[in-house]
């Protein structure tokens, strides 16, 4: 078959759309939902800049094939924050200077943030395997770290 | 009743507000908000998509390119090749020697022969198989010392050398007599892939009147403009370039890239009036852009007994691939540092950009520095070990100070910080006891600490014209916006032009705004490269923001009865001097300049003085200021397994003078890493022409598991040229960290790695070498 | 990405009748993460695939009697975070740390791991000392063979194109067992290994002798994770002291059968593989509580 129904939930919001085989989970949110904020870094699953979250855990969505989503929940960086009310990590993120050409930024947010979910007080080392399969170029990772750090106390408060 | 700003201390500079503050940047919201901002995030309805057919050979004649199969592929709206440029079949960076799409040969794999169009982009990639191409094979060439042989395939009709340059200080023969030592190397470096995450991308759209706006990820908008008109038989005003949020650049995205991927849309746009979107895959962006070129540097240095250099003899061969893009200007920068920041008197330096069939070399961040430095501060280290002096003292005694004659035979001014930015470096990073705690070592894991000083150029230089244009024009309910042709891709330096124009009128930096770079909006800035934004826009920033901060007092002269030069500011009060109780707020000069038609709009071009020097003997100046630094790197290694890990890096740089210093750290932190990489993960590999590792699974650039602490020092010693003596600091951080780790493994295991990346094989390898 | 189809099936018995009819042209698709890879690799070319994502019975851990059974599509995460792996969360703990990042190690399955069969596939060699087997079904009923039978060359294995992996079985670990695993490649995390190595060590409880070991490393041969069985034999029945060590990892270094590739050259691997042969050997002897090496 060529055309499948896909049922899924994107941000709390219940969709079915017909998608195609071939079609992945990051065509679907970018092109068919048109939430443009999961970016493609390299389409083989190598550097982390397409996750989201899917049932609570971190997935490249680059490798996730459209139809593999059904019935599953998936979270996206524009159920984090608003421009008015941004996020303790968005914070975070601007003051440490943690976003610098941003396009990692998405993923780097979701990944920390499922972090922080779990572990509300993580030490450095965890922060930076939480985020090791994200690869950035433009930081050297430090600020980022920093910014989670700082997000994690901002979140115990 | 407001008050008067208290007058700042007279230290012989202006005290300023916003100068030296970390304050956030303009763009961050936005990126961590997840906007759709870059350029496949803002593609209009009904695009086009494109898929390029690349050549499989190496070096071989175009017999046939047939494009019917695929023109007839269900779903395939069109297919371009060389045949369908309306203009001239060229997309390049400075020599025309490269095609938009390959005619009658291709030179490397991967070149562009055609491109595909669909409204569904899993058709153009289907029908890319079916354009059928005959090549006839010529002989290849894969090494730039290969190339350079007589008999050796020719790539371009001129021959393999696109560039070769001389630097002649002195007499070296006369600086070798006087030496007690010589010393030689030999020292060779891999070419590293920029990897900016988003790979190129980009659209066109035709307009109805036959002109078209491009979109895309790109540093220099205008070369873009320059570049598609010829493509496309326009004039530039029919072609309007837009630079959309770029995710990172680092140097590729500044020369042909952008070209190539408008130039194929906008053919195909033109043809079919419909948008037309191309976005590389990252094998294609790491095959098809340009990379650090791979250099073999020849080092033959005079000292004498007491530790001064007499003499330094360099030869500097940079394989630039198949088409040279920047490379001649490449080896102009690494033949000009490639005695590393020392004073020596007698320097003869050759520099050649050669052709090869392997993928292009061009532009990124650092622009020979890196290869350059890597080579100088290995040697130094040899020849502090061969005359027995300790390699900081040997330092010490050679490098630059104010008053020092550079290679180029340029002195060394006031702003010169390389000594304290050394002693810092020194200081913070521990080095005495580490040097000396280091030294007594047993067991699997040996740590080193080792170091590397440098210069760096700002800004263009020789490179070209050196000129930014600034526009500002104020809104009715008072933003203030600021438009260049300068472009962000992540260093937060655009950021700081609005820094430096709130400083300039005296207003809270909330109240401007950047507008995005647009050939139809403003002039010309000259590519966003060399690190010039702060240090060369931040002059056309302070011009044009001065210009309109008289404007405005002017209009308030005129409103309160006074002469311009009684007018003083302060919170956003405008008043006549001692009389602060008639004050009028900028809000209501605004209005007032609207009310009485007058305008409030500005803009100007800051040029830079031109550098001159002798095209011969590369004697003059060079450039008009320069960064400093120095760089500390504590390693360990494992020398069972030859495994480096790089505990921590003290970087001290020069720069002038910090706009904000939270970007210099940001730029200091990510420039480290990335040198990081250099020094001891990254190759783009290639085997008879074939990338054998373009992905980011085989290609390693470092991950959050392999940072060091990094400690940035800023050093203020300003300069002549930028805003408040500004330097840059853009690309500085990726030059030293590579030769400060291998000078730390050779303190660490007494093993001189002449070439990089410093890999487990490599490191495991010499070392048994050496024990054997 | 080139067009496919894909088949989704409801149930297990409508994806083994399917496959028995359709047994040739159609791939199996986990969650992907090796699939997809490879398919915008052009490693592969995709015609139908048959979506195994839906069938979550074969998502388990489960201790039967001793025997420790594993679903094939079980993620590396979701094994790592069972409570029933007892002794060997140890190893598989080694392996799911180097693994890569979360992202990865959330949908990477089990079974996508054997059955992908190539040197970069952490699991098998794990899986290979402990003597794993692995379970396949088709329509027609089960089998059961050993990992080393099942993994037949590079990218190979003994399936047929009717059936589908459904878990993998080896002995759990007793207390005088321990097992670990070590990795080298070129960065702390999403490493390709240039070498793994595990090794699976069973002492005396009075002699202190080895009882029992098993070694395995990707790269033996060049083609897949296989066991060092020469070296295997030297250590069988000996105390393990430094010199036997020393000698075992000579004779290591003779098994290898290893050319040179872009990642790392021959030279190295025969270096390296003998200090990672031995570092695994003293993790086994630290789990053990055993200060082995005499």
């Amino acid at each position: 078959m060529s055309k499948h129904l896909l049922k899924f939930t994107v941000n709390g919001r219940d969709h079915a759309l017909i998608v195609e085989s071939h079609e992945r989970l990051l065509d679907v949110l970018r092109d068919r939902l048109g939430l443009k904020g999961t970016k493609e870094g390299c389409s083989t699953g190598d550097c982390g800049i397409c996750a989201v979250i899917i049932d609570g855990k971190l997935v490249n969505s680059c490798l996730v094939l459209a139809i593999q989503a059904r019935n599953k929940k998936v979270t996206t960086i524009e159920a984090i924050g608003t421009a008015q009310n941004p996020h303790p990590l968005q914070r975070e993120f601007i003051k440490f200077n943690a976003a610098q050409c941003g396009f990692c930024i998405p993923a780097m947010i979701l990944a920390s943030k499922n972090l922080l979910d779990h572990n509300p007080s993580p030490t450095d080392e965890e922060i930076k395997d939480a985020i090791r399969g994200i690869l950035c170029r433009c930081t050297g990772y430090q600020s980022i770290v920093k910014a989670v750090k700082a997000a994690a106390v901002e979140m115990r408060k | 009743m407001r008050m008067a700003l208290k007058q700042s201390k007279d230290l012989g500079t202006p005290q300023t507000v916003l100068i030296g503050k970390s304050v956030e940047r303009v763009d961050s919201i936005d990126k961590v908000l997840g906007k759709p901002i870059y350029s496949m995030d803002i593609l209009p309805e009904n695009c086009l998509y494109l898929k390029v057919v690349r050549s499989t050979h190496a070096h071989a004649l175009l017999r046939k390119v047939d494009v019917s199969q695929a023109r007839q592929y269900p779903g395939v709206v069109l297919v371009i090749s060389a045949a369908d440029i309306p203009g001239i079949n060229e997309s390049t960076a400075l020599l025309p020697d490269k095609p938009l799409f390959a005619n009658e040969k291709v030179r490397f794999i991967g070149e562009p022969i055609a491109a595909v169009a669909s409204h569904d982009q899993a058709i153009a990639e289907e029908a890319v198989d079916l354009v059928k191409i005959e090549y006839e094979d010529l002989s290849a060439v894969f090494s730039p010392i290969e190339a350079l042989k007589p008999d050796a395939p020719r790539i371009h009709k001129a021959g393999n050398v696109a560039k070769h340059l001389k630097l002649r200080k002195g007499d070296v023969e006369e600086g070798f007599k006087q030496a007690d030592y010589i010393v030689e190397g030999t020292y060779k470096t891999q070419f590293q892939e920029p990897v900016p995450l988003e790979p190129e991308t980009g659209f066109v759209i035709p307009e109805p009147d036959g002109s078209v706006t491009c979109v895309g990820s790109m540093q220099s908008p205008f070369h873009v403009q320059t570049g598609i008109a010829k493509i496309l038989s326009l004039r530039a005003d029919q072609v309007r370039v837009i630079q959309a949020v770029t995710g990172g650049a680092f140097g590729p995205k500044s020369d042909e890239m952008p070209v190539d991927i408008l130039g194929m849309a906008a053919i195909v746009a033109l043809k079919t009036r419909r948008p037309t979107a191309l976005a590389y895959t990252r094998e294609e962006s790491m095959i098809g852009h340009t990379k650090r070129h791979p250099f073999t540097i020849k080092l033959k240095a005079g000292v004498k007994k007491n530790g001064k250099l007499t003499a330094w003899e360099a030869e500097l061969v940079a394989d630039t691939g198949a088409y040279a893009s920047l490379g001649p200007l490449v080896v102009t920068r690494a033949l000009f540092h490639a005695t590393g920041p020392y004073e020596i008197p007698h320097v003869k330096s050759d520099s050649y950009c050669v052709y090869t069939n392997n993928t292009m070399a061009g532009s990124f961040r650092g622009f020979g520095g890196p290869q350059s430095h890597f080579a100088a501060e290995s040697h130094v280290e040899e020849i502090a070990k061969i005359i027995g002096i300790d390699p900081l003292e040997f330092r010490r005694i050679n490098m630059l100070k104010p008053g020092s004659l550079t290679a180029t035979s340029q002195v060394v001014d006031e702003g010169c910080g390389l000594e304290e930015c050394l002693e810092k470096a020194v200081e913070a990073s521990n080095w005495h006891t580490k040097r000396s705690e280091f030294a007594k070592q047993t067991g699997t894991i040996r740590k080193g600490i080792g170091i590397a000083i440098m210069y760096h150029g700002n800004s263009l230089g020789p490179e070209g014209s050196d000129y930014v244009a600034a526009h500002m024009n104020i809104d009715k309910d008072g933003t203030i916006k600021f438009r260049t042709a300068l472009t962000e891709y992540g260093t937060g330096a655009t950021s700081g032009l609005l820094q430096i124009a709130a400083e300039t009128m005296n207003l809270p930096m909330s109240y401007f705004k950047l507008e995005p770079p647009d050939t139809d909006y403003c002039n010309d800035a000259g590519p966003t490269v060399a690190s010039r934004t702060t240090a060369v826009g931040g002059r056309a920033a302070q011009m044009v923001a001065g210009k309109l901060h008289q404007h405005l007092k002017e209009i308030a002269a005129g409103l309160l009865g006074s002469s311009v030069d009684e007018i003083e500011i302060s919170n956003e009060l405008y008043y006549v001097r001692n009389r602060p109780q008639r004050a009028l707020s900028y809000l209501e000069i605004v209005q007032s300049a609207y009310k009485n038609g007058l305008e409030l709009k500005v803009h100007d071009t800051f040029t830079a003085p031109k550098c001159e020097y002798d095209p011969e003997t590369s004697q003059g100046t060079t450039y008009l200021q320069y960064t400093y630094g120095a760089v500390t790197a504590e390693v360990e290694v494992d020398i069972e397994t030859g495994k480096v890990q790089v505990d921590k890096i003290v970087a001290a740089y020069d720069v002038g003078k910090a706009i904000n210093p939270l970007s210099v750290e940001g730029q200091i932190e990510g420039g480290t890493i990335q040198g990081l990489g250099y020094g001891i993960m990254e190759e783009l590999t290639h085997k008879d022409g074939i990338v054998l590792n373009p992905n980011l699974a085989d290609y390693y650039i470092p991950t959050s598991k392999d940072i060091p602490e990094i400690k940035s020092i800023i050093v203020e010693y300003p300069g002549q040229l930028g805003p408040y003596g500004a330097k840059v600091i853009g690309e500085p951080p990726i030059v030293l960290p590579a030769a400060a780790i291998v000078n730390a493994i050779d303190h660490a295991i007494g093993v001189r790695l002449t070439e990089i990346p410093a890999t487990p094989d490599r490191v495991l390898l010499t070392l048994k070498k050496k024990r054997n | 990405m080139r067009r496919f189809d894909m088949y989704v099936p409801e149930n297990v018995i409508e994806l083994l009748s399917y496959l028995d009819d359709h047994q040739s042209g159609v791939r199996l698709i986990a969650n992907g993460s090796d699939l997809i890879n490879r398919i915008q690799r052009r490693q592969i070319e995709a015609r139908v695939l048959v979506d195994l994502s839906g069938l979550t019975e074969f998502n388990y851990v489960r201790n039967d009697n001793g025997i420790i059974r594993i679903g094939a599509l079980t993620t590396i995460q979701d094994l790592i975070s069972s409570p029933v792996l007892g002794r060997h969360y140890d190893v598989f703990r080694d392996v799911a740390s180097k693994f890569g990042g979360p992202s990865i190690v959330n949908v990477a399955t089990v079974g996508g791991n054997i059955c992908a069969a190539s040197s970069s596939e952490d699991l098998i060699p794990v899986l290979l000392v402990l003597g794993a087997r692995v379970r396949v079904r088709s329509k027609k009923g089960e089998r059961v063979l050993g990992l080393d039978d099942f993994l037949i060359g590079k990218r190979q294995t003994a399936m047929l194109p009717n059936e589908i992996l459904i878990e993998t079985m080896f002995d759990e670990l007793d207390d005088q067992s321990a097992c670990a695993f070590e990795k080298i490649g070129m960065r702390n995390s999403l490493i390709i290994a240039f070498l793994n190595c595990s090794v699976w060590l069973k002492v005396g409880k009075e002699s202190k002798c080895i009882e029992e070991i098993k070694i395995a490393m990707n790269r033996i041969s060049d083609k897949i994770p296989s066991r060092a069985k020469k070296t295997e034999s030297e250590l069988r029945g000996h105390p393990l002291t430094k010199e036997q060590l020393e000698n075992a990892m000579t004779s290591l270094k003779s098994e290898l059968q290893l050319t040179s590739d872009f990642r790392v050259s021959k030279e190295y691997r025969q270096n390296v593989a003998p200090v990672l042969f031995k570092r695994t050997v003293i993790k086994c002897s630290e789990r053990l509580g055993e200060r082995l090496i005499v």
